[in-house]
């Protein structure tokens, strides 16, 4: 019952985090929303017995992800006439639910087909997971590794400023 | 507490991120719509590795974590380019690869 409570109270979190991020028109705000949406998702994680994923979640995801992105949507700082004027959003978001509403059931319905009911095991701590990690999923983790190092070269190179606008300017 | 709801909570947040991904124009709004549905694909993840009784599903998870965090680094710089490029956040006012001439 206290399982159940919990749960709830994060679903809500999390629905009301995420439906406050698409809503919000201050960009600031829905990254507060998603803020939420990912505290409550680390929650939900150890609520399902996975605690070196909860706290992956919270250090990589709130901890470096969502700081990053208020920081740069900080440092652009777009307000009032940078903004993006969306004067249909209410009707956009209402209608484009509508029509994804049958794809949710559709989906619900497919995950349902599995078994309702959780098999008995130990938590997934980190001894488990390391020893998966490393004997089976090892190949995948050094290509993560390498997408990694790529994305950090490839997000340097696409922020730095073009040398034909400095030319430009001086 | 069935997994049930589980499914449930990750159908949810991922039409949530698709109306967000299709009803927007504001390109960070984009950004954290495609985390969102990342988001609930790990959830779902993690759920059935609960299911099964495998770790593999919540080895998969933390992989998606780490794939997540270089997306965001990606699109991020990409943010920031093209707003200082075009000084604009509008997704609907990019057209350097497009065809037709720059009318807007």
């Amino acid at each position: 019952m206290l399982e159940i409570s919990i749960f709830s109270i994060l679903a809500l979190f999390m629905i009301g985090g995420s439906i406050a991020m698409i809503i919000n028109r201050q960009t600031v705000f829905s990254a507060f929303g998603f803020l939420v949406a990912m505290i409550g998702l680390a929650g939900i994680f150890a609520l399902l017995n996975s605690q070196f994923l909860a706290i992956a979640q919270i250090m990589v995801s709130v901890g470096a992800v969502v700081v990053l992105s208020m920081l740069t949507i900080l440092t652009v700082n777009a307000n009032g006439k940078n903004l993006p004027d969306e004067p249909n959003k209410t009707k956009w978001i209402i209608f484009s639910s509508v029509l994804v509403t049958p794809f949710t059931i559709l989906l619900y319905k497919t995950l349902t087909t599995l078994p309702d009911h959780f098999s008995t095991m130990e938590t997934i701590n980190s001894k488990v997971i390391g020893k998966e990690l490393f004997s089976e999923w090892v190949l995948p983790f050094e290509i993560l590794s390498i997408l990694l190092l790529s994305a950090m070269v490839g997000a340097i190179v696409i922020a730095r400023k073009s040398k034909r606008k400095q030319r430009r300017k001086s | 507490m069935t997994p049930n709801m589980f499914f449930l909570l990750a159908s949810i947040l991922f039409s949530i991120g698709l109306v967000g991904l299709v009803s927007r124009k504001n390109l960070f709004v984009l950004y954290m719509s495609i985390e969102l549905m990342l988001s609930s694909v790990s959830l779902l993840l993690a759920t059935l590795s609960k299911v099964l009784g495998d770790a593999s599903g919540s080895v998969m998870a933390l992989l998606m974590i780490g794939v997540i965090a270089s997306e965001a680094a990606v699109f991020l710089a990409m943010i920031v380019h093209l707003y200082r490029e075009n000084r604009t956040i509008d997704s609907e006012s990019f057209h350097a690869l497009s065809e037709r001439e720059n009318n807007a």
